[in-house]
């Protein structure tokens, strides 16, 4: 390796490993708390394993709580916002990268303004809607509020994704023989998986992690997320954080293992190349 | 033109996202605007009645507001810079073909996959003065005196900000990050050929082809950041120290919920959106006529 | 139109569609829903509230009743939310200054023709009245603070500020003399103003005047707030910074020898393995006044949205919730001191230790102010207070300065 490139490389190693201490370490610190013994909370020490540690924060949540029922309720969630927010996203989005159509600028312009105002305001009158519209306590009520918080950004990022897969590429599948679904989805959607990728990613965390509209919303203790099932169960031991922390840590494993399954297509080496002339 | 041809296409596209969104969005948006014309208040709260620009006047009359706008101001220009920038880097740095570059992207979305409640109160309890990580570190490892980070109007915001730079810095990475994978490699090799400087290969190649996968993320995150409810008011409990640690949002709030002042919360959540608004149009019309027309 | 977009469209319209179809719960329903209660009670107190519950379900066989645990101002906030717009739960439990800013948004019901009491059966104070009429009925008194202290640490509570002081400054050790005590004398809660009062009181101050005017500028205050920030900073008997969850933490971990806490959180103590005593907070010694913590009921109030058969339905657990037994049984687990007194005569009060001292300390106490300014003046004296305990502001600025927010506060409330 040329020595300039060796350089390069290990400031790159260097960059992303001081990088990825400073990401890492507050989730290090609440795996420390979740491991830790009793009510050994307020200590001096740095370490990340402490000691004595245990799992016994872990047992006693996931066998004397409902804590898998709350994990079941937010998969259900989560995926089923995930799946009305991507479609409904990639399909508005294919409209305003594709079509010239009257609106199309103030469409665009709407989608943003939408997410200038703060939620706090919205959390009465929301509440007052989905009551008329006999949602409240239930998912779905839960499921349109989400995926109506989502849709504007993930419009905006099929939208765009779509805007880097130049026409030509549909119209060379065409000229191909190649037309209407299989053109869209042989060609076409191949190219947006990155994009479809950040969407669903980015929908299902809004999901999963969401507190405010659930706790206003959800009255069943049947029907908690997890973030309601957390908040409600941190009451138990105001400074019982190990249970707490625990929790967090289950809670959090999905997410990460989501974003892993969808990573691939951020990775995917796809180009705009095989088009040139 | 595209493979699917039809007048009325678009709309069909467009209506089903559409429907979910005014349902959600319209109505409250319409109660607020209306609320804000009101005195809708604890003394007044099932029988509100119209009274004009009663509230508006009131936001601007308070001096409370102004300081609200400068920190809220500062809180959403450090916190842009840094997610950006530190975003973009990461990204630039993951995309080279480096061993186990995997590990790394993992590692470094983990603020983003653990929910932001949890991560708050982790920061806020690092921030601590006696117990908290940070402090330890200083004196011990450092030998610096401790800082009173929550208890000081700097500190805490400075807790604030470091809290929601960790937290927003792995969405701008993967964004970017996204983006550069859809940059032909060949461009990077056309340019080292003509033996273009890495700065010049940045400005030249790299940001005009991120730009629109950016300026998307970029706006939405600078209105997030400036309307950022969560982070400010778990790390501050609320607006400590002695209730200066908020921003504009955190303070309507605080007064719709703990001070009943429903109208005047809605006058303020109003002028929060049309600041947003202009800026944000603004901002739209000259990146537009920059892109040369193509949005 | 070509088939990908006639896919597209009508896969999104079922996925949108398909949402309702997660319709659990029940959203709208008729009047065979649960009752339900929202309530504060932490930890213990959901057990045994829960247990009650039960009982309830199985001496009235087909009536469903759930309970939710909220937090205080999450209780508040998601109840106007959930009354304003015709729902919320049946029956809500808090503390009785709950009961201002609800009935001055007209979301609870007046209760005097709805139930049959002998009021002279009910504690000062538990049967909630405002402007006239009956909003709240009480289960437990108290809600105060007192003085807990570890036995093993401490023999003898102290019983003035002087023994306090002296007895803090042997207590407080720091072995390796870094700066960082392994163990301090009293810890409480430098956050909320509530914790504050006795000092307030113990000084000849208070917060309002018998016309809810706000009386936070005056002398008493400012000697109190100089009392309360010394124990730290001067006589080094305290941690320079703790919150609700601090000071807990350095209780139950023995780091604290003493703690001014109120009894919701004794049992917690007791679980924590911690030997504990309750006792009276120490007299000031300038004033020689004994601290007056705030007292407080904590009780049941109903929706206004509840009505006709269902409301009958209603009364029946309410009074059932406040029941001797039902009272005596949260004495019992969380030494909480009974709102009926024919119920402390019962031996689960008599013969319990804590108990006895929390009713002594509660003696010493004054009522809380239920008028919705009471909620303006915390948010005056919060910040004030966590500045002073911070060093960042001096007592007299706190003073005048709380008066003034308070005013402000009022003022713009009443708009």
């Amino acid at each position: 390796m040329k020595p300039k490139a060796t350089v390069r490389a290990f400031l790159s190693y260097t960059f992303l490993a001081a990088a990825s201490l400073v990401a890492v370490y507050p989730v290090l610190r609440v795996v420390g708390v979740s491991l830790r013994p009793g009510d050994r909370l307020l200590s001096t020490s740095l370490r990340i394993i402490p000691e004595g540690a245990t799992l016994e924060s872990y047992r006693v949540l996931l066998l004397e709580q409902p804590f898998l029922r709350w994990m079941l309720n937010s998969t259900l969630v989560a995926l089923a916002v995930t799946l009305v927010g991507v479609s409904l996203a990639s399909a508005a989005g294919y409209a305003f990268s594709r079509y010239r159509f009257r609106g199309r600028q103030s469409g665009l312009a709407g989608l943003l303004i939408t997410q200038m105002f703060p939620i706090t305001m919205l959390l009465l009158p929301l509440y007052v809607m989905l009551s008329k519209l006999g949602l409240v306590n239930t998912f779905a009520g839960l499921i349109v509020a989400y995926s109506a918080t989502a849709m504007p950004f993930c419009v905006w990022q099929m939208k765009g994704f779509y805007d880097t897969i130049p026409t030509s590429l549909e119209e060379a599948a065409g000229l191909d023989g190649c037309t209407g679904p299989s053109a869209y989805f042989r060609v076409v959607l191949p190219l947006t998986l990155p994009g479809l990728a950040v969407t669903s990613l980015f929908t299902f965390m809004t999901a999963w992690s969401e507190y405010l509209v659930a706790a206003q919303l959800i009255h069943d203790q049947d029907l908690f997320t997890l973030p309601l099932g957390l908040k409600n169960f941190q009451s138990n031991m105001t400074t019982e954080w190990g249970l707490y922390a625990a929790g967090a840590m289950i809670v959090s494993l999905p997410a990460i293992a989501v974003f892993l399954a969808v990573s691939r297509w951020l990775v995917s080496g796809l180009t705009l190349g095989s088009v040139k002339g | 033109m595209s493979v699917l041809a039809g007048r009325r296409i678009p709309y069909l596209l467009i209506a089903p996202a559409a429907i979910v969104l005014l349902l959600v969005v319209l109505y409250p948006f319409g109660f607020n605007v209306v609320i804000s014309f009101s005195n809708m208040s604890m003394r007044h709260f099932r029988d509100w009645s119209l009274v004009g620009l009663d509230q508006y006047r009131r936001v601007f009359e308070d001096p409370v507001f102004y300081g609200l706008l400068g920190k809220t101001a500062l809180w959403t220009a450090v916190n842009l810079v840094a997610h950006v920038s530190l975003g973009i880097l990461l990204a630039m740095v993951l995309n080279q073909n480096l061993k186990g570059r995997a590990v790394f992207r993992t590692l470094l979305i983990l603020p983003w996959a653990v929910p932001q409640y949890i991560t708050a109160l982790t920061w806020r309890g690092l921030f601590h003065s006696e117990f908290g990580d940070i402090n330890l570190m200083l004196t011990r490892w450092l030998h610096l005196p401790p800082v009173n980070w929550l208890k000081t109007l700097p500190g805490s915001f400075t807790a604030c900000a470091v809290t929601n730079i960790w937290l927003g810095v792995p969405f701008m990475m993967i964004v970017a990050l996204g983006g550069l994978q859809s940059i032909p490699r060949q461009l990077w090799e056309a340019a080292d050929v003509d033996g273009a400087s890495a700065l010049r290969k940045f400005f030249h190649i790299t940001l005009p082809l991120l730009k629109p996968v950016l300026i998307p993320a970029v706006v939405l995150g600078t209105i997030w950041t400036f309307n950022n409810l969560n982070v400010v008011w778990l790390v501050t409990n609320g607006g400590e120290p002695a209730d200066q640690m908020h921003i504009l949002v955190s303070y309507v709030y605080r007064s719709a919920f703990f001070l009943y002042r429903y109208a005047y919360a809605a006058a303020l959540s109003m002028i929060i959106f049309l600041i947003l608004l202009t800026l944000g149009m603004t901002f739209l019309k000259r990146s537009r006529v920059e892109a040369g027309g193509g949005v | 139109m070509s088939h990908p977009v006639r896919w597209i469209i009508l896969f999104s319209l079922i996925t949108a569609v398909m949402g309702p179809a997660f319709l659990s719960g029940c959203g709208t329903g008729g009047d065979d829903r649960p009752l339900s209660i929202w309530h504060q009670m932490e930890g213990e107190g959901k057990d045994v509230l829960q247990i009650q519950i039960e009982r309830f379900m199985r001496s009235h066989p087909g009536r469903e009743v759930t309970q939710l645990y909220k937090e205080t101002e999450e209780l508040r906030t998601h109840f106007q939310t959930a009354a304003l717009a015709g729902s919320g739960a049946d029956l809500v439990y808090g503390p009785a200054d709950q009961v201002g800013p609800f009935e001055a948004m007209g979301l609870i019901r007046p209760l005097e023709d709805l139930v049959d009491l002998d009021s002279s059966d009910w504690a000062e104070g538990a049967l909630v009245t405002y402007r006239g009429h009956l909003y709240q009925i009480g289960d437990r008194v108290g809600n105060h603070v007192a003085l807990v202290y570890n036995r093993s640490l401490v023999s003898e509570p102290p019983k003035d500020s002087e023994a306090l002081i002296r007895m803090g400054r042997e207590l407080t050790r720091d072995p390796d003399g870094d700066g960082n005590p392994d163990r301090y004398a009293l810890v409480w809660n430098y956050s909320e103003p509530f914790f504050f009062i006795p000092f307030l009181s113990g000084f000849g101050g208070w917060v309002m005047d018998a016309e809810a005017h706000p009386t936070l500028g005056t002398p008493e205050m400012e000697a109190a707030l100089r009392f309360a920030h010394d124990l730290p900073a001067r006589h080094k008997i305290a941690p320079l910074d703790a919150d609700r969850e601090t000071a807990d933490a350095l209780f139950k971990s023995g780091r604290a020898a003493m703690i001014i806490n109120g009894s919701w959180a004794w049992g917690g103590y007791g679980k924590a393995g911690i030997d504990y005593g309750v006792a009276r907070i120490p007299m000031i010694k300038e004033t020689g006044l004994w601290p007056a913590p705030m007292v407080s009921a904590k009780g049941y109030s109903i929706n206004v949205n509840v009505e006709g058969e269902r409301l009958e339905r209603a009364l029946e657990l309410l009074e059932f919730l406040t029941s001797e037994d039902v009272q005596l049984e949260f004495s019992r687990v969380l030494h909480t001191i009974p709102a009926r007194i024919s119920a402390r005569q019962s031996p689960i009060v008599t013969q319990d230790e804590v108990l006895r001292q929390s009713l002594h300390q509660l003696e010493a106490g004054r009522p809380m102010p239920v008028v919705p300014e009471m909620r303006a003046i915390w948010d005056a004296m919060r910040p004030q207070y966590q500045s002073v305990m911070a060093g960042t502001k001096s007592p007299a600025d706190a003073a005048r300065d709380m008066q003034a927010l308070a005013e402000r506060k009022i003022a713009e409330m009443n708009e």
